[in-house]
């Protein structure tokens, strides 16, 4: 049986080898190129685009405008925002953004085509803070859209939290920022697209092959059967590839030129084309009583949503969901915001605004930990939720609730750390803790997965799944719950994924849901495989009674006889069908009071607590992180080895938003000045899995993605306070800030 | 320029290949070996990473003229027939690839590496791969296997 044993992942073999094609290597001779025209001003109303000059080179076949697309210019994910144009129709939002796409016969003729097409623009006076766009006569962004700069706002409201604040043995307050930040996946975007039989055939890394499908045909104006997509192998995602990137211009020059045409973006294209993490600013306000235990909270969140919508509602919602930790605070009065800006886009980056939350949280533990005289720990296990309470909005946990056990795992090694800890001369070293929980799958909306499973009558299985494997695991996951429903070894199971032709729609690979929905979806299949199968053994031995099950991977009847499951596939093909078997899953869930955010936004819920030992060079401000312990309550690790690369991947990730990374367009736009850690950087990681079972999930699985990074940054953070004797409230703590606060400097500047 | 080098073990011919173009352009546009990979093409991910005459070196900043006469390993050439390199096992059973983008180069900036030093401190591993990016791991695994990888190849693998 392959559950709970690490496997070797999918695909493994071929990625040493060289062999794997990723998105980026799809052109093929013969292929036209294409290169888009990115506005370097913004905002600014577009005058004239003269592509003269451009079709004057040789080998620039085409320049398209967004007068050459046939549908819907304006895309996204969540279909009340859709704001997203992929080729500047009157107004540039943001630097950056697309005015014009040239084909030609090679990429440097693209290139030099994209050069050479003059745009003329008159600028228009832009915001970028996002409190200045929520100011009356703030410049608009979107001005034909009701409701201004204001995106959205969510608040949760439970009890009365000004009242327990007032009433609060102990009340803490202080405002937390945090930085845009890139994906940094390795393998740039990159695509290709033809034109067959009067469809389109769209072939790109994504982490949504479905949902590209359906934005590609609304902006192509035509039925979604006209489109086909497949999802390529894809380097890495981490959100970047959730929006549709350079798949809306594969499709719009494959469309008109009936010809194949690949596309790539460079690094820089990369940082200034594609999403970015929202920068939060956070006032928290937390109260406790003489024991310790929490009494309520106000907090107000603000989120730069940049030009476009992109994913800035679900971020949104879910800072608010999350902004009262991990811990049963009983009053709570949470108003978030997010308001468009000028800025570049910010959307959907591992954890949707958790990450940034949980700096705010545990921040706050840490102060009352101060305040009270309490240790860090002990305070956050007393305030940690439990099997059968409430979080913050009023949503009961029935079960799955293994925080405690994360702080009980975590605890000998927090306190080694601390006794280990030393200063010297020139350094100072602290260790510092931080808690998370994390909502699996979309916040307070239906977000099914589905799946199937066939029998084929050679005796292989088949998995077809629409769930994009960006290397996180999730073709070795499903093969593995589906082998084990069917009792087969996992060798025996084949896998079809990410064409949408196919497979059907599983959701986007983000949320940290794949495990958790698409897991249900495929035990659903093999549950109606099983059922199928049966059936038709029923009729094929003549006896409509006949009591039978699927076990070991054969047919098993009650009187002892053993059927093999091809022999009835081959019994059905003779009848012209097939041994298959379909299923769906949709976590249960109910939306959120539209003014009180009361409701069960996820059926299920992760839990983790992180540790980390730093050192804090005093005369540079350098830190290092020596050590960082991650105790993760998944549920149930199907994978472990799985579950472990994806709690050192998310430390790490998590080290670089906590001491280096910061996105500013036009100066950090590549990698030579935007920095993500190395392996110099990265730390030694303890990964400890904790296995709280949540009843709702495949084998009582939850999800990890997101959650490993979540209490990186806040664990980081608290540490080097504790090095530098004062609360690190901004992140990156980039050395000026470290520096600042070893001399005590008055304020520490914020984002 | 006509253009000779050794790829993989193999001679190979190129005519006309432009004085600017990159090894990198060279390996992946004209021999169609794309298991070297392009993240950033200048010289900060490693992605690119092939061996130039048994010294791991950035294709994207190295000129194809400047592999004249050479040889050139990349990630295809490391296997001998069905039986992967020691490295490359090692990468696959320790879990150090995830996505997998940036595995070629890692692999081969790990050769150079054993090739020099069959013994490697964790320090030591962790200076030469310096260069090479990994968004996905966190270098824990990779670590692990570069470890691993150093054993089999001292004392044999099982």
């Amino acid at each position: 049986m392959s559950l709970g044993r690490s496997m070797i992942r999918v695909g493994a073999e071929e990625r040493v080898r060289g062999r794997t094609i990723f998105g980026y290597d799809l052109e093929r001779p013969g292929d036209l190129h294409l290169a888009a025209v990115r506005a370097d001003q913004a905002p600014a109303r577009i005058l004239a685009i003269d592509p003269g000059p451009a079709l004057a080179l040789p080998g620039v076949l085409r320049v398209f405008t967004a007068a050459d697309i046939p549908g819907e210019n304006r895309l996204g994910i969540i279909a009340s925002t859709r704001d997203h144009e992929f080729l500047a129709q009157e107004l540039v939002r943001q630097e950056g953004q697309a005015v014009a796409v040239v084909a030609a016969r090679t990429l440097a003729q693209a290139q030099a085509g994209a050069r050479a097409v003059v745009v003329r623009y008159q600028p228009l006076p832009g915001v970028f803070d996002p409190a200045q766009a929520l100011r009356e006569g703030a410049p608009l962004v979107h001005p034909e859209r009701p409701g201004g700069n204001l995106l959205h706002e969510r608040r949760i409201l439970r009890g009365d939290a000004e009242a327990a604040l007032r009433d609060s043995a102990v009340v803490v307050e202080a405002t937390y920022t945090t930085s845009p930040l890139e994906h940094c996946a390795l393998e740039l975007e990159g695509g290709r697209a033809e034109y067959v039989d009067g469809r389109v055939v769209v072939a790109a890394c994504t982490q949504n092959p479905h949902y590209d499908r359906q934005d590609l045909s609304r902006f192509l104006g035509v039925e979604p059967e006209r489109v086909r997509v497949i999802q390529a192998e894809t380097g890495g995602g981490f959100g970047g590839k959730l929006d549709l990137s350079l798949q809306p211009f594969l499709a719009l020059a494959a469309w008109h030129l009936k010809r194949p045409v690949c596309m790539r973006y460079t690094r820089e294209e990369s940082f200034r084309a594609t999403s970015k993490r929202h920068p939060l600013v956070m006032h928290f306000i937390t109260g406790a009583d003489e024991q310790g235990r929490l009494t309520g909270l106000q907090a107000r969140i603000l989120c730069d949503t940049g030009a476009f919508a992109s994913y800035g509602l679900a971020v949104n919602m879910r800072a608010a969901v999350h902004a009262s930790g991990p811990y049963l605070v009983p009053h709570l009065d949470v108003v978030s915001r997010a308001a468009y800006t000028n800025n570049p886009f910010t959307g959907a980056m591992r954890g949707f605004g958790v990450p940034q939350i949980a700096l705010a949280h545990e921040g706050q533990m840490d102060a009352l930990a101060l305040a009270l005289g309490r240790d860090p720990l002990d305070l956050r296990l007393q305030n940690a939720l439990r099997n059968g309470q409430a979080t913050g909005t009023g949503q009961v946990l029935r079960s799955g609730v293994g925080l405690a056990r994360c702080l009980e795992r975590l605890r000998p090694i927090y306190r080694r750390w601390q006794a280990r800890a030393a200063s010297g001369e020139d350094f100072r070293e602290g260790v510092g803790l931080a808690a998370m929980f994390y909502g699996i799958g979309n916040t307070g909306v239906s977000n099914p997965s589905t799946a199937q499973l066939e029998w084929g009558a050679d005796g292989r299985v088949t998995l077809f799944t629409g769930a994009a494997e960006i290397g996180q695991g999730s073709d070795t996951v499903l093969r593995q719950l589906a082998a084990t429903r069917l009792g087969i070894p996992v060798e025996e199971i084949d896998l079809c994924r990410g064409d949408t032709d196919r497979t059907t729609n599983a959701g986007a690979t983000s949320a940290s849901r794949q495990t958790y929905i698409s897991g249900n979806a495929v035990l659903a299949a093999a549950d109606n495989l099983e059922m199928q199968l049966v059936q038709a053994a029923r009729q094929m031995l003549g006896q409509h009674h006949l009591e039978l099950e699927l076990r070991g991977g054969r047919l098993a009847a009650l009187d002892g006889r053993r059927l093999e499951p091809a022999q009835v596939a081959r019994y059905l093909a003779g009848q012209g069908q097939r041994a298959r078997g379909a299923g769906r899953f949709d976590p249960n869930f109910s939306g959120l009071d539209p003014d009180t955010g009361q409701g069960r936004p996820y059926a299920a819920y992760a839990f983790a607590a992180q540790c980390a030992w730093v050192r804090v060079d005093t005369d540079s401000g350098l830190v290092r992180v020596k050590e960082v312990a991650a105790a993760h309550d998944v549920g149930r690790a199907i994978n472990p080895r799985g579950v472990m690369g994806q709690i050192c991947g998310g430390v790490a990730m998590g080290l670089g938003m906590a001491l280096m990374e910061q996105f500013r367009f036009g100066q950090t736009d590549n990698l030579h000045r935007y920095h993500i850690p190395t392996f110099l950087d990265a730390p030694r990681i303890t990964p400890l899995i904790v296995e709280e079972a949540e009843e709702t999930g495949p084998y009582g699985a939850k999800g990890v993605g997101e959650p490993a990074l979540i209490p990186t940054a806040p664990a980081v953070a608290a540490a080097v306070g504790r090095a530098v004797g004062r609360p690190l409230r901004h992140l990156p703590i980039s050395l000026e800030r470290v520096m600042a606060a070893l001399t005590h400097e008055e304020a520490e500047h914020a984002n | 320029m006509d253009l000779c080098l050794t790829v993989n073990g193999q001679p190979i011919s190129l005519a006309e290949v432009p004085g600017e173009a990159s090894l990198l352009e060279v390996l992946r546009g004209r021999l169609g070996l794309l298991g070297t990979k392009e993240g950033c093409g200048v010289g900060e991910c490693g992605a690119c990473t092939v061996l130039l005459d048994g010294r791991a070196l950035n294709s994207c900043l190295t000129a194809a003229w400047q592999a004249a006469g050479r040889q050139v390993t990349t990630i295809e050439g490391l296997a001998q027939g069905g039986h992967l390199h020691p490295l490359q096992r090692a990468f696959v059973e320790t879990g150090a690839v995830q996505c997998g983008f940036c595995t070629p180069g890692m692999i081969l900036a790990a050769w150079d590496l054993l090739q020099r030093n069959d013994h490697p401190s964790d320090q030591e591993i962790k200076q030469a791969l310096a260069g090479n990016l990994c968004r996905c791991t966190g270098y824990h695994d990779i670590l692990r296997a570069v470890r691993r990888a150093a054993r089999w190849l001292r004392e044999g693998a099982p």
